[in-house]
């Protein structure tokens, strides 16, 4: 392990705010030059918004970047490319369609003949052999890019950076899609590079990668700098706890509990080849039951699925009628009639039309009685709306004002209205209050109560811990794809749910 | 809605208003403009074969625009035209009775437009501009092997008295548009199907997770711009007493500028069909305006030209009018 010396970039109490939001507050940290350096934390702790800050994709609000001592103002991708750092995406942002040398060289192709800019294809193909030895990839630089594996796109992803000249290298979570023997062969590329000198700040959830390759970790958590240790000083333990927070247990505490029903969900050994395996579940009538999971764990998926929204390779589901007999849904449109909504996961492109009024999009379901004939009954129709405005306070104009002009919080609501109606059985919700404010959140938590305690079964995807622990009665966690365990309100917490989430023990 | 009104309106409300009220703005404006510039504008007979010239392009409209409000765009609708016109020719001089001749060309107008869906919806093309445009070709070349690449002319006159003449002195075609209006109306506003289509256009995704069938709904709009096609066919043929395999060439893009010039968004799920009627008569009312003024032909291109550009950058500027509210 390469001992830290002098530092080479000092991130001095920075701030960033959106919409009055705090995403960072006051965060303090150095990189030091051959330095590997774990930044962990939970979804939403603010880990994005630090790397976009750092790889001058966002500007702070407030504080400084000392890059080798000297105050650096970015907020611009290429100011930051120019001083040496680079970011290397989740998702390598490569040309499918070029070759990997082109990819390397995207952006100074060298050329010759002066002004006629002819590519200099010999020269190229150097330095892409050259950039190429950096990462230990043995590619051939003439190969197109869609031909390769995500954990080769990764090694060209970083082997243009490097070429651009990156004397740091932010990686986000450049596992998430590489099997163990592609990770272990990731790690001694990023061990050589090291060697050489260049810094690398590491995002990752999984506790043994950050052991593996980290020098030093530093955990976020609510936009805040929790700690900043070498790895070899901490233990796992106290990374979890300090990545989830204590204070939580206070939280669950105000919840009272509720007499759950009979089984209204139930899905059996729901599996999509890759996506999901053998998922199992049931909620009952009057209960919240909470997934939990890291980002790509399937949770969405599992939700999509069950709506019939995504199609499964295998499984069922079924809807259980009030004596007990089983409606089984397989199509979106059998699970709809079924008594069965999904409140999905990014409400802009996915739950709402940005062009329609409040009524349109909370009608857009038509329940049974708004239609006679193939003919809008256009008052039944904004009856429902207006019973879902009412019961939902959801604020507005009126009716007929255009959904873009609600604020996030009651364009979520509206999402939710739609499935409010007497003949709902099922809620499926994913990340429900994903970017709504305080309040806001707060009134969705309540109304969810209000409507388990209707009779309605809800199963809620969240990827912040706090929300299922207040709102469920049940967390079931998902990692990869595979449900790996189930917990009651009284035995869940934070750094239980983590340590399923994260498979540590 | 009593808060409704103590509260001031938005940008985004007045963009609607503006987007409703715009084009009719527009026409009478221009209606205004031609009748102090010229004599002969407001007359009778002027403003009656204004409506005549008019009404096949609005026809063709209309089913463009229930394409539009998806999102897609049908560039066939001109080659359909001449592939019906063609039929229903050839229907008629074999001796069909011309009531059904005319039912069936519509209906095969709907039938090459229900293909045109297939493709995009079935096969999976990635966007509608590709379908519609190898129909276009495929229809056209259709049409010109069915007529051999000559007119077959000599239509029954009774055909051409009813669809081409008058009723209670308002010229037959213009019924034909006015009714077709109104049912569109209806359609798009009353129906089901036609409230789909927008919510379809508006954000297909999100209109599929709330149950709509959305690969029947883009069958039945690119059916219903075929059926269009077919009708305007019928009125066509009247006009010109024949079938010309030609006809209809390059109408599809009167009709689109039709549509967009009366408001209707190219990115889905904004239009109405009283714009679409405004969107036609502009473009025709301008025409016969710059031809009794004594334009050049050429010269009316370029001022249609610029009209239409004008009329996007109006639909850009409210586009951000409504982000930034």
């Amino acid at each position: 392990m390469a001992t830290p010396t002098a530092p080479l970039l000092e991130v001095q109490g920075i701030t960033k705010r959106f919409g009055g939001q705090p995403a960072l507050q006051d965060v303090t940290m150095g990189l030091a030059t051959g330095e590997v350096h774990a930044v962990a934390g939970e979804n939403g702790a603010g880990k994005s918004t630090l790397m976009a800050i750092l790889s001058g994709a966002l500007r702070p609000d407030a504080g400084a970047l000392l890059w080798e001592g000297r105050p650096v103002a970015f907020g611009d991708v290429r100011a930051a490319q120019a001083l040496g750092i680079s970011m290397v995406h989740q998702e390598p942002q490569l040309v499918a369609s070029l070759s990997v040398a082109e990819n390397v060289g995207l952006g100074r192709l060298p050329s010759r003949l002066g002004p006629l800019r002819v590519v200099d294809r010999g020269r190229l193909r150097g330095q892409a052999l050259q950039a190429l030895r950096l990462v230990r990839a043995e590619l051939s630089p003439e190969r197109r890019v869609d031909t390769l594996g995500v954990a080769e796109r990764q090694l060209v992803a970083i082997a243009r950076a490097l070429h651009v000249g990156a004397r740091l290298i932010i990686l986000d979570e450049p596992t998430s899609s590489l099997s163990a023997a592609e990770t272990e062969s990731l790690f001694a590329t990023l061990g050589a590079l090291r060697q050489r000198g260049t810094a690398i700040v590491y995002i990752s959830h999984r506790l043994e990668e950050l052991r593996a390759l980290a020098d030093r970790v530093t955990v976020l958590r609510d936009g805040r700098v929790v700690t900043t240790v070498p790895v070899a000083e901490t233990s796992n333990d106290a990374l979890i706890l300090a990545m989830s927070g204590r204070e939580l247990a206070a939280v669950d505490a105000a919840r009272d509990e509720r007499p759950a029903g009979d089984v209204v969900l139930e899905v059996r050994g729901l599996t999509r080849r890759g996506r999901l395996h053998e998922v199992s579940l049931e909620v009952r009538a009057g209960e919240i039951v909470g997934l939990a999971g890291l980002v790509g764990a399937g949770r969405s998926r599992a939700l999509r699925t069950v709506f019939g929204a995504d199609r499964a390779d295998r499984g069922e589901v079924r809807v259980l009628g009030a004596g007990g007999s089983g409606r089984r849904v397989g199509t979106l449109r059998e699970a709809i009639a079924a008594g069965v909504g999904l409140v999905p996961e990014d409400r802009r492109s996915l739950g709402l039309v940005m062009t329609a009024s409040v009524a349109e999009n909370i009608g857009l379901v038509t329940p049974p009685g708004t239609r006679r004939l193939g003919l809008l009954r256009r008052r039944a129709l904004r009856e429902v709306a207006r019973r879902a405005v009412e019961a939902l306070r959801i604020k507005t104009r009126g009716l007929d004002a255009p959904v873009r002009t609600l604020s996030g919080g009651n364009q979520q609501k509206c999402v939710l209205g739609r499935w409010v109606g007497p003949e709902s059985r099922v809620l499926l919700l994913d990340e429900p209050t994903r970017g709504v404010d305080v309040s806001a959140k707060a009134e969705i938590h309540r109304h969810l109560r209000e409507l388990a305690g209707r009779g309605l079964a809800i199963l809620v995807s969240s990827s912040e811990l706090p929300e299922l622990l207040a709102l469920c009665d049940r967390i079931v966690v998902m990692r990869q794809g595979r449900v790996v365990g189930e917990l009651p309100r009284a035995r869940a917490s934070a750094p239980e749910l983590v340590r399923l989430a994260t498979g540590t023990r | 809605m009593s808060e409704a009104a103590t509260l001031p309106a938005p940008a985004v409300a007045r963009a609607t208003w503006w987007q409703r009220v715009g084009p009719l703005l527009g026409l009478a404006l221009l209606c205004v403009v031609l009748a102090v510039a010229s004599p002969h504008f407001l007359t009778v007979d002027n403003l009656l074969n204004v409506l005549r010239q008019s009404a096949i392009n609005a026809i063709l409209a209309l089913g463009q625009l229930v394409v539009i409000v998806t999102a897609g765009i049908d560039l066939s609708i001109g080659s359909i035209v001449g592939l019906t016109i063609v039929l229903l020719a050839m229907m008629m001089r074999g001796g069909m009775a011309s009531a059904l001749a005319c039912v069936l060309t519509v209906a095969a107008g709907a039938a090459v437009g229900l293909g045109n869906g297939l493709l995009l919806t079935r096969l999976k093309l990635p966007h509608p501009f590709i379908s519609t445009l190898g129909t276009m070709n495929v229809a056209r070349g259709a049409a010109l092997l069915l007529a051999a690449g000559v007119p077959i002319s000599g239509l029954p006159s009774g055909f051409r008295e009813t669809v081409a003449g008058s009723a209670f002195g308002i010229p037959s075609p213009v019924v034909v548009a006015g009714a077709l209006y109104l049912v569109g109306h209806l359609f798009l506003t009353r129906t089901v199907w036609g409230r789909d289509l927008y919510a379809i256009g508006g954000n297909r995704e999100a209109a599929r997770l709330c149950g709509i069938p959305v690969d029947r709904r883009l069958n039945l709009a690119y059916a219903l711009s075929g059926g269009a096609a077919g009708l305007a066919a019928v009125v066509l043929a009247a006009r010109m007493n024949s079938g010309f395999p030609l006809a209809g060439t390059g109408a599809e893009l009167d009709a689109i500028a039709a549509v967009i010039v009366g408001g209707a968004s190219f990115f889905g799920g904004v239009g109405t069909a009283g714009g679409t009627l405004i969107g036609a008569l502009i473009i025709g009312f301008l025409r016969n305006g710059l031809n009794l003024l004594d334009v050049s032909a050429y010269w009316q291109m370029i001022v249609i030209g610029a009209v239409i550009v004008a009329a996007v950058c109006i639909d850009v500027l409210r586009q951000r009018v409504g982000r930034e509210a």
